[in-house]
């Protein structure tokens, strides 16, 4: 009597199961590096005579909804305003995270998302060509004096908050749009001049916050999958 | 998450719609000018209202005037070490009677110095050591008694650089 209820229940057990079974799906998660660069400044390196610029881009996946990120990037760009022209030459690195509010479904691996960078840029300042500012104009005045004075060694940070897209393509190549806006948080300007570009965050005379974007192509190397059991909703 | 998505787009969209601030703002403190202040030759203390005085570079039909006051401010060349100008005391067209013509040339060491990307650069002015060299072309002696340099670092324009005593 007792052995016969235990096969009863053991046979409960087992059909509990199997319902389970019905009301979830097994998703295999790829876990892996992804590396790419921003399209958008190798085009206008092309397009633009006064803009040089490589930005390399990286995630790694470490949870099912977090990415560590990171952009590494430099710029040489000489900007022609009406009163100065300088060039910016530098690099910066930006690190931090991403994460995936997407919900894919069974085995898409896109991304829509929100992140958040710090970021630093080492960088140096050539003052071209400047004019001197009178407000009265009697004598005649010089068209623009040419300097060549280079400000070295100048340095600054931002946060940056990143939102953005990612989607697969094909196999693993994946592309990307990010939108970012940024605040700086310190800025070693020369003595005599100033920052007004900043590799990596832009122009900096709109005060202290920025914003820029990139679209990106990407390849994704898996390095290990992991097995999620996904609840389906129930119909009950 | 939906609702913070929503907030950071419209946050990048009111940023692309700020205006670049391309205009010098008129408080800004740029090449700054000579400032000249006229006192009496035997009252040295007492500022002294001059009339209709002119003040012309040689060879320039058009200049500054001031028909009645006891301060001008006049510019100084920023391309060159040396200013020289005509400075005169009773002006009219023609000269009559009291026209009094005198020179003043105004020897000096220039910085330029960044101010914004707005304004650009200024430049400031250092007086040379000794007095303005004073020169008459008319020959019917100078009006201009007496020069005192009060301040040679000329950076701004609030205060007086140069006295003159008539």
């Amino acid at each position: 009597m007792v052995l016969i209820s235990i096969s009863m229940l053991s046979q409960n057990t087992k059909l509990e199961n199997k319902e389970k079974k019905k009301d979830s799906i097994i998703k295999i998660e790829r876990y892996g590096f992804r590396f790419g660069l921003d399209l958008y400044k190798i085009s206008r390196s092309l397009y633009d005579k006064n803009y040089k610029g490589l930005e390399l881009v990286g995630d790694y996946r470490i949870r099912k909804n977090y990415y560590l990120a990171a952009e590494l990037g430099t710029e040489n760009k000489t900007t022609d305003d009406t009163r100065l022209n300088f060039t910016t030459k530098g690099s910066y690195l930006k690190v931090g995270f991403d994460y995936n509010a997407y919900e894919n479904w069974l085995d898409m691996e896109n991304m829509v998302y929100i992140g958040l960078r710090y970021n630093i840029g080492s960088f140096s300042q050539t003052l071209n060509t400047y004019k001197i500012y009178n407000r009265v104009t009697y004598f005649p005045e010089a068209s623009s004096y040419s300097s060549g004075e280079k400000f070295d060694g100048l340095s600054a940070q931002w946060l940056e908050f990143v939102s953005g897209i990612k989607a697969k393509v094909f196999n693993n190549v994946y592309i990307g749009f990010s939108a970012r806006v940024s605040m700086l948080v310190s800025n070693k300007k020369p003595d005599g001049f100033d920052n007004l570009y900043i590799p990596g965050f832009g122009r900096t005379y709109d005060g202290n916050f920025g914003a820029s974007f990139n679209y990106t192509v990407s390849y994704f190397l898996p390095i290990y999958k992991k097995k999620n059991v996904v609840a389906l909703k129930n119909k009950k | 998450m939906k609702k913070i998505f929503l907030i950071v787009v419209v946050f990048c969209f009111s940023l692309s719609g700020c205006e670049r601030d391309d205009v010098c703002d008129p408080e800004t403190s740029t090449t700054p000018m000579l400032v000249i202040e006229f006192f009496d030759a035997f009252l040295q203390t007492s500022p002294k209202i001059i009339n209709n005085l002119a003040i012309v570079e040689i060879g320039n039909t058009i200049g500054f005037s001031l028909t009645s006051g006891i301060k001008i401010k006049i510019p100084l060349k920023t391309q060159l070490d040396v200013t020289k100008l005509r400075f005169i005391k009773d002006y009219s067209n023609p000269p009559n009677a009291s026209t009094n013509d005198d020179v003043l040339e105004f020897n000096y060491t220039r910085k330029n110095e960044y101010i914004s990307r707005a304004c650009g650069f200024k430049t400031i002015f250092t007086l040379s050591p000794g007095l303005p060299v004073l020169t008459d072309p008319t020959a019917n002696g100078t009006w201009i008694q007496g020069i005192v340099v009060v301040q040679p670092n000329i950076i701004n324009e609030n205060e007086t650089h140069i006295k003159i005593y008539f």
